[in-house]
């Protein structure tokens, strides 16, 4: 289900109001229900992998701490899995099977996994505490690669053996991507390591895990939050506070309005510039991957946005994910403010643990380098990703490496023309990591590179689509002026009152004037 | 113990209801049938209490505006073309709805000519635009025959009937002022602005489905038929009322097999005449261009007229007009 479908419209209204209504423990079965009726909506099969991640990290968890389960409890829940793919083998149509082998996997799982849960249990503390986080990691990780980069590496294989001249032969299988299983693991993950490291306690409670793990408003494309931060929330009851309602709405309209006005309609440029066969001269290139900028921000953070408001009218809150990324002014800078979340786990998930910048220049660069690389795979299946991980490794690097460049990084010690010149070069380099980005593949990307730097007068009009452009970014700037003293993007309490009711009322009339068939967000693919 | 609605958000609502009552009101005659795409019986007509009637471009109406007296005056040969862009025309000068009027003017007939043509319309919304025009007493309707726009026909009417429709995805678009701001941006910027090229690639630009329906025999048959059934009831509401009405077949460039151009009526020719009877007339864009250098009457894109195309289809009117005797000169 979309944020910006009609269905949404009047499944969360629905949701809020029965929520208040319940006591606590209702509540948790309600977003429970509601949250996997959402994920569901999408196909309803791959509810049961996100069933299975839940039980290995709710038993990999209290293991962890040293709470040992008793076997009919972990093979009751083990089954879970595979009685929902029964039920929709059951119910489900031609197209949408659940094949055999899937169903043997789902009644395997219990049995493997409580044999090796019992054989950890006899090891000594420390070494069961580990064994049962590489099980978890081994099980979420597992399945992500299966899921979402099987393809890839075996085509990629596959090419490679080619170009030796040994065609293998093998099939590649027909695996469909889960929506949000990137975000939904990652997720995962960051809780069994923390309370590894004792920074967490685990749920004792499954249902509310569950409901952690599967919340509907950020499961499809984060925030990706902490356990800290987001299961305590679950865990006691709030009351209801009519500042969340507004503040929740708030939230919502200004996502929409990013979503619909400003993404969807920059979109039309972008897929135009990025389509196969395209014919592009400098300027068709220039727009397209501006268009793109603002796309691309647009519908990421009006996402979040939206996930934020409806997790604040259920008087949660949800992590920030932006702030004002394209107005940084190094590598390092925008990486604190693009997709905070996510730059914020591989910071503390996977480059610090790998010694971060404590061992040494080269050290530094080499963990830079593995952090982003990754964090590119993280976003595709796809080499583009892995270059675009790659370019911010580069240019990390060199910001290091140069003095004049490095002092950016640290934008209070910088007069102001230096930050201001500092932030327009990183647009630039931002620019150009979106063609990256964006590119379908290296031959499309070099194509755009070609028609960058050939400045001609074109077949194809480019000026008015440049006021197009205009017209739906303009608004947005606008908007991020007036939120820009308030130092977060959709904070605008602090405007005088009549001026934030004008605003509301272009914010809906803009977004009420681009409604249009339902356009997917980009994130759900990662 | 905090307000449930901010100030912010009533001035909102106020704003937005304010907007509303000032649509409703005060521009209610060009958004009378707006989403019914030329499906509205009344929309484009606005009847003054002067007794004059204004053609306006609204809802789905763009008409050329115009201005006649509701009854007819005495003595005056009312000429009222209806049809899709074709007799239209470039602008409503250059039409030869208003030329026909001028050359019966320069032969010394009390005559108006008032274009009714709407860019697109098929033969289903040109019969709802007859069946408003009788009313206004025309001396003479010349219905531009055409199977053409068919395709347009079936969509608008499918676009107006889910407009109707209370289905929660339209609920935002019942209010008429946003739903004409809505409008108001996709015609005035998104068509404007976007190259077809780049429309094309969105998929917001049906122009390759109707290519697509075309190459559909079966499609073709359907549309066919569904011009005469529509063609032939507008013949019949002319005649019911005493109106004598002339058929204008349509005729297109199309290129031969060795890349010289010849002149198509797509069948109109053969399906108007079995319908041809007492006040019925008929002429055929095809005799009276395939006569001449044809392709110095028409346009780029082989369908529309130059202002010369028209002017020479409105000399043929009026030569029909004086040898039938439909009107004579000096009356």
């Amino acid at each position: 289900m979309s944020f910006i479908s009609w269905q949404y419209a009047l499944f969360l209204p629905a949701v809020m109001l029965l929520y208040w209504q319940l006591p606590w423990r209702g509540r948790i079965f309600l977003l429970l229900a509601a949250s996997y009726s959402f994920y569901g909506a999408w196909d309803a099969r791959f509810l049961a992998l996100l069933l299975t991640t839940t039980v290995v990290d709710y038993f990999g968890a209290l293991a962890i701490a040293g709470r040992r389960q008793s076997a009919l409890k972990i093979t009751c829940i083990g089954l879970l899995p595979l009685a929902w793919l029964l039920g929709c083998s059951a119910f489900y149509s031609a197209h949408a099977v659940v094949e055999k082998w899937i169903l043997i996997a789902a009644a395997i799982f219990p049995l493997v996994y409580g044999a090796l849960y019992h054989l950890l249990w006899r090891l000594p503390v420390e070494k069961q505490r580990r064994g049962f986080l590489i099980l978890s990691l081994c099980s979420n990780l597992s399945a992500l690669g299966f899921f979402k980069y099987f393809n890839f590496f075996a085509g990629s294989l596959e090419s490679l053996l080619a170009q030796v001249g040994w065609n293998p032969g093998w099939t590649l299988l027909h695996v469909i991507l889960p929506i949000g299983i990137s975000f939904y693991t990652f997720q995962s993950i960051s809780y069994a390591v923390d309370v590894y490291r004792g920074v967490a306690k685990p749920s004792e409670d499954f249902f509310t895990f569950a409901a952690f793990v599967s919340f509907f408003p950020q499961l499809v494309s984060g925030p990706i939050e902490r356990c800290n931060d987001l299961l305590p929330q679950l865990q006691t009851p709030a009351r209801f506070d009519v500042a969340n309602l507004h503040r929740g709405l708030q939230l919502i309209l200004i996502g929409l309005f990013k979503k619909i006005f400003v993404a969807d309609n920059c979109a039309l440029l972008t897929n135009y510039v990025f389509a196969p066969k395209t014919h592009l001269n400098g300027q068709w290139a220039l727009l397209g991957v501006l268009a793109f900028a603002f796309q691309i921000y647009g519908d990421f953070s009006g996402y979040t946005d939206i996930a934020r408001g409806s997790a604040r009218l259920l008087g949660i809150h949800l992590n920030r994910n932006f702030n004002f990324p394209y107005y940084a002014a190094s590598p390092s800078d925008f990486w604190r403010r693009w997709h905070m979340t996510l730059s914020f786990w591989f910071r503390d998930y996977v480059y610090i643990p790998l010694g971060g910048s404590r061992r040494g220049l080269l050290k530094t660069f080499r963990n830079l380098w593995i952090t982003l690389l990754l964090a590119g795979l993280w976003h595709g299946a796809n080499w583009t990703f892995v270059l675009w991980g790659g370019y911010y490794a580069a240019l990390l690097t060199l910001y290091h490496g140069t003095p004049g460049l490095r002092r950016l990084a640290k934008p209070e010690e910088n007069p102001r023309w230096r930050l201001i010149a500092g932030t327009v070069l990183m647009f630039a380099f931002t620019l150009v990591g979106w063609a990256i980005f964006r590119s379908d593949n290296l031959q499309q990307l070099l194509g755009w590179f070609t028609a960058f730097v050939h400045w001609n007068k074109g077949t194809v009009d480019w000026l008015h689509p440049f006021y197009w452009l205009l017209f739906h970014v303009l608004p947005l700037l606008l908007l991020q002026a007036l939120t820009w003293k308030s130092r977060d993007e959709a904070e605008v309490n602090w405007i005088p009152w009549p001026i934030r009711g004008v605003a509301y009322t272009l914010l809906f009339l803009l977004v009420a004037s681009s409604v249009a068939p339902d356009v997917e967000f980009i994130y759900f693919q990662f | 113990m905090k307000r449930w609605f901010t100030p912010a958000f009533l001035t909102m609502l106020t704003l937005l209801i304010g907007i509303e009552i000032i649509a409703r009101v005060f521009f209610q005659s060009s958004l009378s049938g707006r989403f019914e795409y030329g499906y509205s019986p009344t929309a484009g007509f606005v009847e003054n209490a002067d007794g004059t009637v204004n053609l306006i471009r609204a809802g789905g109406r763009p008409f050329w505006p115009q201005k006649f007296s509701m009854p007819r005056p005495p003595g005056m040969f009312r000429v009222m073309v209806i049809g899709d862009s074709v007799p239209r025309g470039p602008s409503l000068q250059a039409s030869y709805a208003t030329q026909i009027g001028e050359k019966l003017r320069a032969l010394g007939i009390k005559a108006e000519s008032l274009n009714l043509a709407i860019g697109g319309n098929g033969s289903a919304r040109s019969e709802i635009i007859l069946r408003k025009a009788l009313e206004y007493e025309p001396s003479l309707i010349i219905l531009h025959a055409d199977n053409g726009d068919e395709y347009e026909d079936e969509r608008e009417w499918k676009r107006a009937q889910e407009f109707k429709s209370w289905h929660p995805r339209n609920w935002l678009m019942k209010s008429d002022f946003i739903r004409r701001l809505y409008e108001a941006k996709t015609e005035q910027i998104f068509w404007k602005w976007i190259p077809a090229q780049v429309r094309l690639l969105s998929d917001v630009n049906d122009s390759g489905n109707k290519a697509l329906a075309a190459q559909n025999p079966a499609m073709r048959r359907e549309w066919d038929e569904r011009a005469r059934r529509n063609t032939a009831a507008s013949i019949a509401l002319a005649r019911a009322r005493g109106v004598p009405i002339l058929l204008l077949t349509a005729a297109r460039e199309h290129s031969d097999d060795h890349g010289g151009l010849y002149l198509d009526d797509n069948g109109m020719d053969d399906m108007v005449r079995p319908m041809l009877g007492k006040g019925v007339y008929f002429l055929s864009m095809k005799q009276i261009l395939d006569a001449t250098n044809f392709t110095a009457f028409y346009t780029g894109d082989g369908t529309h007229l130059r202002p010369a195309g028209h002017a020479l289809i409105a000399d043929a009117v009026v030569k029909l007009l004086l040898k039938d005797k439909i009107v004579a000169v000096g009356k």
